[in-house]
């Protein structure tokens, strides 16, 4: 298993010195959605607390970085951090407000603050042009990026690890089973919750940042959009939500598959996504982490 | 304060009157779903933004009067609205809500790309009635007025319909307890299919009548669900009666907002208004308190 990693980790870490620009890009963004689907799973996989907005936060740290880099020539990855930072301090704001809602509730109020901070983001256009969007300088040299995304995507994963085999996780996984038995053998349920919601909103602003670099261009209805929850929810169901390596999986297939058949098709691309989740639910509510365990190709454990 | 401002003042407060009716429509159907089922239907609003495409096409290809198309609009999604809780929600209505919740939220974006696919993301609406009818010194704008009573008649007749008639004692039986309906001898599995139709016939009534004052896009049922879901917590949810009331409180504080500040500013009051409720009052206006 560890020969397995090292040798993983070796092909990426030396894949941008021979592969096309390309296979580079398309890599980089696989990385990129494993973070955002990975950091979907702490939250909703672990807690059971289902975000329809998560993507609020790869808006955020994406109009952070964008307004550093332009404004204050900031350096793009120290920009991308703060974005990260500003990422995890609205969702402290942000949850001590939303996490006292359960079920339905949350994840509406969610949906909804997302399409609030896109209308202020919209109309604030003294500070983000509004519609017009920024412009970033052009991207020098695409490899960095592409570390940049690689190191955020091993980043979440090694902690969603970590917290699959800790009591701490443990904790997430009994506020999903049932949060007032939860409360009733002593856990601070509203702790354990808010640690879930920052620790998920971290990564999503860090990549959103590192995005914005990429692209030289973001706008409110890009970075803001919700067909990048819609990403976030189908990977990390189709792969295994409450797993490490359920949204790897979900992730590196959906975004391959969608990249090679869908990419000419935004629209109908995003039908399939929908249709998806509706699938996945009814029919492997498991994801195929759970399909591979039950016929024991995966070890049925915590970690995996 | 001068005469002429409250005159101002009275206007915006009837435009918001005459459109919180529509809203009520459409909270109404999203508040019947959910107090039957216990199911939110992300998908309520995308139910919504067909009807308005049907009223649309209807008069853009055919001229057919956005009126009489309500009796194509209102059929057509109540058997959508049917085959849905046929086919998918209901495999899990007994599961945790958020299996239920992600169900349909995966149908909202299916319908919603479906529809951008086909239809465009540009905007549509359908000007058949024009101008304004004046009462002294008050101005009606005639769209809003029409669709104001058409949507306030459909609300009254439901809320008969479920307080007079023995089919809608037993929606409201259902409503309050399953289980009990159930040995009381109501088939409980065909109330939900009755209820899920109903529901998405009033959203798309709500379509119809909102495309006639609106200009609707694909995109509008992603922010008319979140109103919808704003006026039923407010109101209480599960209360019809609630609904109502909220619905023309949201009018009301969209109207005066975008009349103080800007037009851009009154898309984000629904959510303002949710997060007020939900933390000051969570049981709402009207609703049952837990």
């Amino acid at each position: 298993m560890r020969r397995v990693i090292a040798a993983l980790a070796a092909i990426l870490l030396l894949l941008p010195f021979f592969a096309s620009p390309y296979i580079t890009a398309l890599l980089l963004l696989i990385f990129m959605y494993i973070t955002l689907a990975e950091s979907w799973n702490i939250l909703s996989g672990y807690t059971g607390y289902v975000s329809f907005g998560h993507v609020a936060f790869f808006g955020i740290g994406a109009y952070t970085a964008a307004l550093l880099i332009t404004q204050k020539a900031f350096p793009w990855i120290l920009a991308s951090l703060l974005g990260g930072i500003v990422a995890v301090l609205f969702a402290g704001v942000i949850g001590f407000i939303c996490l006292r809602l359960r079920g339905p509730y949350f994840a509406i109020a969610l949906l909804g603050l997302n399409e609030a901070i896109k209308v202020i983001a919209t109309a604030w256009e003294s500070l983000t042009r509004g519609g017009y969007g920024i412009s970033l300088p052009p991207v020098p040299d695409l490899r960095s990026i592409y570390y940049a995304m690689l190191l955020s995507a091993t980043a979440v994963v090694l902690l969603t690890y970590r917290l699959a085999s800790s009591k701490f996780g443990l904790r997430f996984l009994a506020i999903r089973e049932d949060e007032i038995g939860a409360e009733g053998i002593g856990i601070n349920t509203t702790r354990y919750k808010h640690a879930a919601f920052i620790l998920s909103s971290f990564f999503p602003g860090v990549v959103g940042g590192v995005y914005a670099y990429y692209l030289s261009y973001i706008e409110p209805e890009s970075v803001f959009s919700v067909s990048i929850t819609v990403k976030m929810i189908v990977m990390s169901m189709f792969g295994g939500a409450g797993t490490v390596l359920g949204p790897v999986i979900g992730a590196a297939s959906l975004a391959l598959v969608s990249e090679l058949f869908w990419a000419k098709f935004p629209y109908l691309h995003q039908v399939m996504f929908g249709a998806l989740i509706v699938a996945v639910v009814l029919f492997i509510p498991g994801g195929v982490v759970a399909l591979l365990q039950e016929r024991n190709i995966l070890p049925r454990s915590r970690r995996v | 304060m001068p005469v002429e401002s409250a005159v101002t003042l009275l206007q915006v407060a009837i435009g918001g009157v005459l459109l919180g009716a529509v809203y009520a429509l459409l909270a109404c159907g999203l508040n019947l779903i959910f107090g039957v089922m216990r199911v939110i239907n992300v998908a309520h609003g995308e139910l919504m933004m067909l009807g308005s495409y049907t009223t649309f096409w209807l008069f853009f290809l055919l001229g057919i009067n956005p009126l009489l198309s309500l009796l194509f609009s209102i059929p057509l999604m109540f058997l959508l609205g049917m085959g849905i809780q046929k086919f998918l929600v209901s495999r899990v209505v007994k599961a945790p809500e958020l299996m239920s919740l992600l169900v349909t939220f995966g149908i909202s974006m299916f319908i919603l790309s479906l529809a951008l696919y086909f239809w465009s993301a540009d905007f549509r609406s359908v000007p058949y009635f024009t101008g304004s009818i004046t009462l002294g010194s008050f101005a009606f704008s005639r769209p809003r007025v029409i669709a104001f009573g058409i949507a306030v008649v459909i609300t009254l007749a439901v809320y008969i319909f479920l307080k007079k008639t023995k089919l809608g004692k037993a929606v409201r039986a259902t409503s309050q307890s399953s289980e009990v309906a159930a040995i009381c001898g109501v088939d409980v599995e065909r109330i939900r299919l009755l209820t899920f139709g109903l529901g998405s016939a009033l959203a798309a009534a709500a379509g119809s009548l909102l495309v006639v004052i609106y200009a609707v896009n694909p995109s509008t049922g992603q922010t008319f669900i979140l109103k919808a879901f704003a006026i039923i917590v407010l109101g209480g949810m599960g209360s019809f009666l609630g609904a109502f009331i909220g619905a023309l409180i949201l009018g009301l504080a969209e109207a005066f907002t975008s009349f103080f500040f800007t037009a851009q500013l009154s898309e984000a009051v629904a959510y303002l208004l949710l997060i007020l409720v939900l933390l000051f009052m969570p049981s709402g206006l009207l609703g049952e308190r837990e």
